[in-house]
């Protein structure tokens, strides 16, 4: 177990590692003078140059990268071009918004696809099981964007039941907080949902096909108990391990969920960062996101010895 | 089998719902119905970047900073000069010192008074290179500010400037706490405090920027407590906010969203014509546009009023100069002649460039995009090929800046004073000159037209400048775009201002 974690450890540094050389690179091979994107068409090339000069943006790439890095590693992210304000407090104030719909988007995911699932498992070959299965397939084929322009139109346009955007915290007010979750964070978990009732579905039949499972009907157990009891559990596992990555994943797909819905959450913010060739944010933002990906995956695989005695990390035997 | 036909069914079925409804609904928003009409909600089309008017450089700031800032002078709905800080004014006879007389009794959000030295630190700080203030161009030809007593102060120029009321009218004008700004340095911009009927509460970054109703106010008090501004860049989203959703007003519509918002009982379309322009900025380098005819062949080959129709459906005039025809400046005589396609066509032959072709940058928005695709068409008739290529914002300003473009599609809101429409995009040594013009016949002209008040020669002065803009056939001008705000009924009292600016203070609800 410690020489897994610290085989662990030692990738995430090679990796976040070169996240940075590659997100680093990537913005400066932008075209788009950030300088230049602060003050505006209306300045003077002066201005311009003087600003350049302040931000270090003359500066050889190398060692604008060193002094980043260097800073990085001290806890420094940097501040934002454009207003000054801490990167990392900018983070700090939007990672919790983005966490709170990526876990909301997983939990529906989950409530949605375990009883699709199982019902698709348990009457394979059924009318229920080829409802099941369609739902799935949408949801892998239809994008997050267009589910959500959807939803806006049936719910807050036609039906007038839900605001069509907006954010408030939850300690401001809990139930609006919810509400103005709620679709953002459907559209954002379609895909999530598919996946995971698909996983638990072809995960159910398998073990409902097993032996112990024969064994059970064998010994006369009733056909509820042995799906709910036995089987359910068994096929939990590879869906606890998808859940981890789908939430890692849903990190990554919130930019397009949050601009629709106008929730100031990490994705616009490192969107914004992009157009407005805020380099620090940006980085900053990305670094961040491969970081928790990174934790994500670990905690994930931890969870999941736990939870199968068969499994042993560090692939031993 | 059975999967397909379940797939189908499920499709038609969400076909069907969004085919059902065409027209926006009137349904009352989801929105708590407890809360008080005590705050208005303005959607932005972006977030500001900045609330500090003397380093702001986009439009979307002065929305907001209009609530928080008194300007020196104002504007009134005819686009005349009135006083707002500056209760009176004198301009010398040699027209290069103003003496302005300022309303006595104001003071900032901070407490401090407003006079005659804060105005001074004002222009100071504009003038200030360690500053960088976007304002230079603005207030370049100030040479001194003397204070002559609390309430007195004189802006004595190097030059004769005509431009500078116009300037004072907005971010020039706004004057900000001296105190406030020593005392906060960088963060002024993100908690500005100026005179204004309202004051900067927070400002949440990519949410909101709250502000309240400033109750020491000098003047008419707003009627409204708070102000909400809430930035969607998406126009789509900000439309169905305002119709669906929280929004009371949208300071920026597109003409099709106009058009469609129109239809809505519960929502008020306030439409006047727009101070821009909107055009092609041309670059010789590309073979194509370096030649004379050409670029004359494409002057004549557009036809405005269609790109009007179509792709603004309606929500724009045709543009051949810089001034729209309400605007003083406006040269009506300008005219494409009346067989222009068969005009361009010969002077494509005549040319003797072979294959002329361009590249045409545009912004990403639909309507850009559409102006792109028909001048596409436009030009390819009469022998031009051009691509249209989409960039995004700060792609289009890097290539405008580094010269690295063909034809860019972009243009300039327009100011109260005509020469801060054009002087810095079309004189040889303009900050923004794109096209890298260089007569001396224009920058002369120009000059004239900005060193004497007159309005009459100033008028023929624009007039001829136009013409002969018009003959270089460097730059070509396509559309006067619309200025266009919608609000929600129960919104009274709005004003439609020239220069496009919302001021919450003047609103009410019904």
């Amino acid at each position: 177990m410690v020489s897994f974690i610290f085989r662990r450890i030692g990738l995430m540094i090679v990796v976040l590692f070169l996240v940075s050389v590659i997100i680093f690179s990537l913005v400066n091979i932008l075209p788009g003078d950030p300088a230049l994107m602060i003050l505006g068409q209306d300045s003077s090339p002066e201005a311009i140059e003087s600003l350049r000069e302040e931000l270090g943006l003359n500066k050889p790439l190398i060692q604008q990268y060193t002094n980043w890095m260097g800073n990085v590693l001290m806890g420094d992210l940097g501040e934002s071009l454009n207003d000054n304000t801490g990167v990392t407090t900018l983070l700090m104030k939007k990672i919790p918004i983005t966490m709170q719909l990526a876990v909301m988007s997983l939990l529906i995911s989950i409530i949605i696809a375990i009883p699709a699932g199982i019902l698709g498992a348990a009457k394979k070959g059924t009318f229920w099981d080829y409802i099941s299965t369609t739902m799935a397939l949408s949801g892998v084929a239809l994008p997050p964007f267009w589910i959500g322009i959807l939803l806006i139109f049936i719910f807050s346009i036609t039906l007038g039941w839900l605001p069509p955007s907006g954010y408030v915290s939850f300690f401001e007010d809990p139930w609006r907080n919810i509400l103005l979750m709620l679709m953002p964070a459907f559209a954002l978990g379609i895909r999530s949902t598919a996946e995971l009732t698909r996983m638990l579905r072809s995960s159910m039949v398998e073990t409902l096909q097993s032996d112990f499972v024969r064994t059970g009907y064998a010994k006369g157990l009733m056909g509820m108990s042995v799906v709910f009891k036995h089987a359910f559990r068994n096929s939990l596992i590879p869906v606890i391990t998808m859940s981890g990555l789908q939430l890692a994943a849903l990190l990554g797909g919130v930019v397009i969920v949050e601009t629709i819905f106008h929730i100031p959450g990490l994705g616009q913010l490192i969107y914004n960062a992009i157009l407005e060739r805020d380099f620090p944010v940006v980085q900053g933002g990305v670094l961040f996101i491969a970081f928790g990906v990174i934790i994500i995956n670990f905690i994930v695989d931890i969870i999941y010895s736990l939870v199968d005695p068969r499994i042993k990390l560090g692939g031993q035997k | 089998m059975k999967r397909l036909i379940l797939l189908t069914i499920l499709f038609i079925m969400t076909f069907v719902t969004t085919a059902c409804s065409d027209s926006y609904t009137q349904k009352h928003s989801a929105v708590n119905d407890e809360e008080e009409k005590d705050t208005l909600r303005i959607g932005l089309d972006d977030e500001p970047p900045t609330l500090d008017p003397h380093l702001s450089s986009s439009a979307v700031d002065r929305q907001v900073m209009h609530a928080v800032f008194d300007k020196l002078v104002d504007i009134d709905e005819d686009m005349e000069i009135v006083p707002k800080l500056a209760k009176d004014w004198d301009v010398s006879d040699d027209h290069k010192t103003y003496t302005f007389y300022l309303e006595e009794d104001v003071e900032f959000h901070d407490g401090t008074p407003f006079d005659a030295d804060a105005v001074k630190f004002n222009f100071e700080r504009m003038l200030d290179p360690e500053v960088g203030s976007a304002r230079i161009d603005e207030v370049e030809e100030i040479e001194k500010v003397n204070v002559v007593d609390d309430y007195t102060v004189e802006v004595v120029l190097k030059d004769p400037h005509a431009p500078l009321l116009g300037a004072l009218t907005d971010r020039a004008g706004m004057m900000v706490s001296p105190s406030a700004v020593e005392e906060m340095g960088g963060d002024f911009e993100n908690h500005p405090v100026g005179t204004g009927p309202y004051e900067f509460i927070e400002k949440e970054k990519n949410n909101y920027i709250g502000v309240s109703r400033y109750e020491d106010y000098w003047d008419d008090e707003a009627k409204i407590e708070n102000v909400i501004y809430e930035p969607y860049t998406d126009e789509n989203i900000r439309t169905t906010n305002l119709t669906s959703g929280d929004i009371d007003l949208v300071s920026l519509v597109s003409p099709k969203d106009a058009n469609k918002l129109e239809e809505d009982p519960s929502i008020t379309v306030d439409s006047r014509d727009g101070n821009g322009y909107l055009g092609l900025h041309i670059s010789k380098e590309n073979e194509a546009l370096g030649d004379e005819n050409i670029r004359e062949a494409i002057d004549y080959a557009v036809d405005r009023e269609a790109i009007a129709k179509v792709a603004y459906e309606g929500g724009a005039l045709p543009a051949i100069d810089a001034f729209p025809p309400e605007n003083w400046a406006h040269n009506p005589d300008i005219e494409v002649p009346e067989n222009g396609v068969e005009e361009a066509k010969k002077l494509v032959k005549e040319s003797g460039v072979e294959d002329p072709s361009f590249t045409l940058n545009v912004p990403p928005s639909e309507t850009d995009e559409d102006v792109g695709q028909m001048v596409q068409n436009m030009l390819a008739e009469v022998g031009i090929t051009v691509s249209v290529e989409v960039q995004e914002h700060g792609q289009l300003l890097d290539s405008m800046e580094s010269g690295n473009f063909d034809a860019i599609y972009l243009g300039w809101d327009g100011r109260v004073d005509p020469d801060e429409s054009v002087s810095k995009f079309f004189m040889s040594d303009g900050y923004n000159n794109y096209d890298k013009i260089d007569d001396e016949e224009l920058d002369s002209l120009l000059k004239e037209a900005r060193t004497t008040l007159d309005e009459d020669k100033r008028a023929t002065l624009y007039e001829e400048f136009s013409e002969k803009l018009f003959n270089l056939h460097e730059h070509v001008f396509l559309v006067h775009p619309d200025e266009i705000k919608a609000m929600k009924k129960n919104v009274e009292g709005f004003v439609h201002y020239p220069d496009g600016m919302v001021r919450p203070h003047e609103l009410d609800f019904e």
